[in-house]
């Protein structure tokens, strides 16, 4: 069991840390869930760099701005516990590079796609071999990227995308136990920074595409918040949802999108959405709208997406500018 | 007859109707509309003849040396010669590349290609010095490789090991190492293992190795050391010459420009 | 040997040279011809003894007790130190081999002096500092991504294992977790022999429950070279940024608890601040690594510092090598100091692939050293 190639820690393992505060009720009621801040459909400003891999072809480093709780955990830190995290991976691509030798003739190019997490990059301490949840993403990843690139282009090559996730996004609220509504909600996050980041990276390394094909999240939360407050607890669409910030999620959509032809190439829908139609009057409530709100994230994303590969083109094209 | 073309395109932007122009490298055609497929300055390429539509490409590479420092105004003017298009930077039939020799059998050479020479190098093969190649090592780097890439390029000592995993691989056979006398051929008077190959991509062969020819006067060994260490000076298309032991060596030479 | 640096038969913009003839290419800059009044310097524009522009951010990974990002030119490492408990009832010696480690240890804590700790050595015994470097993170091409760590990451992983170890920069009782046995039936707590347990109350009443173990993750997102002195300063930062909370033995509930105030955690209080610089030595003698050995002898030794006096150097030492110099050198020389009131403490000393640099160049090196010392310091006090 024990991995010769890396140092291993006590043999009996370890244990995370238990807090107080969360030993004395199950609730945790010591701190509140941290709250939205924006508005259904504002998203989280994206931080996209491109090229600060030099010795990769493409590369790119995507941050989500922290939300409006974990901004104010890191100017004044009061707990240990961080309300929710923000997403910030970076992503390189390799190639074109010549297909192993074992590999069979391909007339197109052969897409790789590898997406880790950082064994610090989540709550619970990640192992260094990857995961289901992490070949999942890696596999999500190739589809949304496949259907972008022209392979005919690059025969008989290779292309392999690898992500590093150094801070992935919460599942649900740290406090919350985890529940019948409950799925990995934040992979879905995770998998569409993955996406714009991939694609900023392909574009960086100068391999064709169709389009830039951004990422999007939308989904269908009820809050107790507004139950209390009187109003029904009607269930609402919001785009980039933080799953830390809600307390129930019915259901979650990521598409990959390209703007420029309005086509999805990838998409993810999970949880129950008939409910949330069925719930009230509403019918448009439900994967149609679900959708329609990855996509106008997506959108949102793809603005960003163009201001990164404008400015790894101007670097590029400048180069024998700057340099004399 | 480009006002409308931006200078910079990225994936995804349309760029102008397939009716008044043809699509060239670096760019797709949907709906009757041209199409960026990478990010990069956008180029127009004049039509050969009156009948035929000027083709607009995306550049793979920075904007042509002339370009931005002339006339920073018209860079999509610059037409780098009768070059073929590149849809690629990988190697194609007719492509001129530097490759190193990795193996030496009796039938055949091993290389791994080093750089894919730009079509505007080889198209000047026949004259006697291509301008546009000629800058001595201290020069500044005005040229169209990224060489920052090159310099930080980790090359640790087991990325160094399999570096050529990360090449592409290429046969030359024994009969396409020279024009005349073919059956006399003896591969270890042609190449030596770490030898610096100038050939021409013959077939994209099968999915491990390209195949590649030297059967031209131009073609052959460009760069070798004695068994002594030293680099060696050609002397004649078969001979080479270390200048500190004075030993002859027997290679394919290229005739040196 | 010099002249062989243009290849006569073909002129090569400076990439393709660079490619084909990396290490005339190199040889090329830092000898340049003695007519064009250039100084020497690498191919990628520093001084021999130049270090990268280097810069450090802590705190920036909302998972972590302790993190770092550190550049050094094109090199970046990114470390993680997440902290985990150890409860020793978790330790199968425990009980039998630090039955009493306890009352040796509260007399130094007494003393205050903290750096005579006789148990210094449970930290390397019971594994508490766990680092692992992984370059399988796209960080550079030739790195498959999902295999094993690769023979570089492992060496990385070990070669920081030991200078923490032998550095002891981290002291053990940061990372204890001490009970204070009530002095009046407090007994049963642990089913250790009954004898034993009566004579560690006698001695002091405490015990420790529970270390802290210290998971130091590193991740080169980008390998431009000399990823060990990135990856050490990162490690060096991110400790220095690594917030303990307060933990207690809860006798009720059984287990040690934390408090989650941030005011009530604890920084590690840190030995020292070693800093790492590498070197490697470029020969203009390209050939060297592959003929025949031989060691210079006297008359040899002469020539070379003649020709040195001429200005026909022949090695250069290149601080900080990227991974274009590091492809073209065998030698490596690694040192890792710390400076105490104004003198240089070399704390590890690492030289090998080749004997180029001698006793006198290894000073010259202590002095560079200290140098970056210097200016390392003022980056991480500033991050």
């Amino acid at each position: 069991m024990t991995d010769r190639r890396r140092i291993n820690g006590p043999p009996s393992g370890t244990r995370p840390a238990v807090f107080a505060s969360s030993l004395k009720s199950a609730s945790g009621a010591a701190t509140e869930r941290p709250r939205r801040h924006r508005q259904p459909n504002e998203l989280r400003k994206i931080f996209l760099k491109t090229g600060l891999i030099p010795s990769a072809s493409g590369s790119a480093y995507l941050e989500y701005e922290p939300s409006a709780s974990l901004a104010a955990a890191r100017s004044s830190p009061q707990s240990l516990i961080p309300p929710s995290s923000a997403l910030k991976l970076a992503c390189t691509v390799h190639g074109p590079k010549p297909l192993p030798r074992s590999a069979t003739f391909s007339p197109n190019l052969v897409l790789t796609t590898h997406v880790k997490y950082a064994p610090f990059a989540a709550r619970q301490r990640k192992g260094h071999i990857r995961d289901a949840s992490e070949r999942d993403l890696g596999v999500h990843l190739e589809t949304a990227l496949r259907g972008v690139i022209v392979a005919e282009r690059w025969p008989k090559s290779g292309l392999d995308i690898t992500i590093t996730i150094l801070e992935a996004e919460d599942d649900r609220w740290w406090g919350d136990a985890p529940d019948s509504h409950d799925a990995p909600w934040g992979m879905m996050n995770v998998l569409a920074g993955c996406i714009t980041a991939a694609s900023a990276a392909i574009a960086d390394a100068r391999i064709d595409c169709l389009d830039l094909v951004a990422g999007g999240v939308a989904a269908i939360v009820s809050d107790d918040a507004a139950a209390e407050e009187g109003n029904s607890s009607t269930p609402k669409l919001m785009l980039d949802t933080d799953p830390a910030e809600h307390k129930s999620i019915l259901s979650a959509c990521v598409v990959a999108y390209m703007p420029a032809r309005d086509e999805i190439t990838e998409i993810w829908l999970k949880g129950d959405h008939s409910k949330a139609s069925l719930g009230v009057d509403d019918s448009s409530l439900g994967h149609e709208a679900l959708i329609d709100g990855a996509v106008n994230a997506a959108r949102g994303a793809h603005t960003v997406l163009v201001e990164a590969v404008r400015e790894s083109a101007e670097r590029y094209a400048g180069l024998s500018n700057s340099d004399s | 007859m480009a006002s409308t073309l931006p200078t910079l395109a990225i994936p995804g932007q349309r760029l102008a109707p397939v009716s008044s122009y043809a699509a060239g490298p670096g760019t797709h055609v949907q709906n009757a509309n041209i199409y960026a497929s990478i990010a990069g300055p956008v180029l127009v390429n004049p039509a050969s003849s009156k009948t035929a539509k000027s083709t607009l490409s995306v550049s793979r590479s920075p904007l042509r040396k002339a370009a931005p420092a002339a006339s920073p105004s018209a860079p999509k003017s610059t037409a780098p010669g009768p070059s073929k298009p590149r849809y690629n930077t990988l190697p194609a039939v007719d492509s001129i590349v530097l490759a190193r020799v990795t193996r030496v059998q009796k039938r055949q050479a091993t290389v791994s290609i080093l750089v894919v020479l730009d079509e505007s190098a080889s198209n000047n093969k026949s004259g006697p010095q291509p301008t546009t190649t000629t800058t001595t090592p201290t020069g500044g780097s005005s040229d169209n490789d990224n060489i920052e890439a090159i310099l930080s390029s980790a090359a640790n000592p087991e990325n160094h090991s399999n570096s050529d995993e990360l090449r592409f691989q290429a046969l030359i056979r024994k009969e396409d190492v020279r024009a005349v006398e073919k059956d006399r051929v003896v591969m270890d008077e042609m190449f030596r293992v770490g030898d610096i190959v100038r050939g021409t991509v013959i077939s994209l062969g099968d999915q491990s190795f390209y195949y590649l020819t030297t059967a031209r006067n131009d073609l052959g060994v460009v760069m070798a050391r004695s068994e002594a260490g030293n680099m060696m000076f050609p002397v004649s298309w078969k001979e080479m010459r270390d200048p500190v032991t004075g030993a002859a060596e027997l290679r394919k030479v290229a005739r040196p420009f | 040997m010099a002249s062989s640096a243009p290849p006569p038969a073909l002129t090569l913009p400076p990439s393709q040279f660079a490619r084909l003839q990396p290490h005339a290419y190199l040889l090329a800059h830092l000898s340049p011809p003695a007519a064009s009044n250039q100084p020497s310097l690498r191919a990628n524009g520093r001084q021999p003894a130049q270090f990268r522009p280097t810069s450090a951010n802590t705190g920036s990974l909302t998972h972590t007790n302790g993190s770092a990002v550190v550049r050094v030119g094109d090199t970046t490492a990114v470390c993680g130190v997440r902290a985990e408990l150890l409860p020793t009832s978790d330790i199968a010696s425990w009980s039998v081999s630090h039955a009493s480690s306890g009352a040796k240890h509260r007399q130094n804590t007494t003393k205050n002096d903290a750096d005579a700790d006789a148990d210094e050595s449970q930290i390397q015994d019971l594994n508490l500092l766990v680092p692992n470097l992984s370059l399988s993170t796209g960080c550079a091409p030739g790195f498959v991504p999902g295999a094993p760590p690769s023979a570089l990451a492992q060496s990385l992983s070990h070669q920081i294992l030991g200078l923490l170890h032998s550095t002891r920069l981290v002291r053990a009782e940061d990372l204890r977790v001490w009970y204070q046995v009530p002095s009046f039936g407090g007994d049963g707590d642990m089913d250790v022999d009954a004898d034993d347990e009566g004579q560690k109350k006698k001695n002091d009443g405490k015990e420790i429950k529970a270390f802290w173990v210290l998971y130091i993750d590193i991740m080169i997102i980008s390998l431009a070279g000399n990823a060990f002195d990135a990856a050490w300063a990162a490690v060096l930062a991110a400790l220095r940024d690594t917030r303990l909370p307060r933990a207690w033995w809860d006798a009720d509930n059984e287990m040690v608890v934390c408090s989650e105030t941030v005011a009530e955690a604890t920084r590690l209080s840190l030995r020292g601040l070693p800093i790492a610089s590498s070197f490697c030595v470029f020969e203009a003698d390209a050939a060297a690594g592959w003929r025949a050995v031989i060691v210079p002898d006297a008359e040899e030794e002469k020539k070379i510092e003649e020709d040195q006096r001429r200005g026909m150097q022949r090695r250069w030492i290149l601080a900080d090598p990227d991974g274009y110099e590091e492809g073209l050198s065998q030698e490596r020389v690694c040192l890792v100091v710390d400076r105490e009131m104004g003198k240089t403490v070399i704390v590890k000393m690492e030289k090998n692939g080749g004997w180029a640099v001698d006793g006198r160049e290894l000073k010259q090196l202590v002095d560079i050293a200290a140098e970056r010392w210097e200016s390392l310091k003022l980056i991480l006090e500033q991050c």
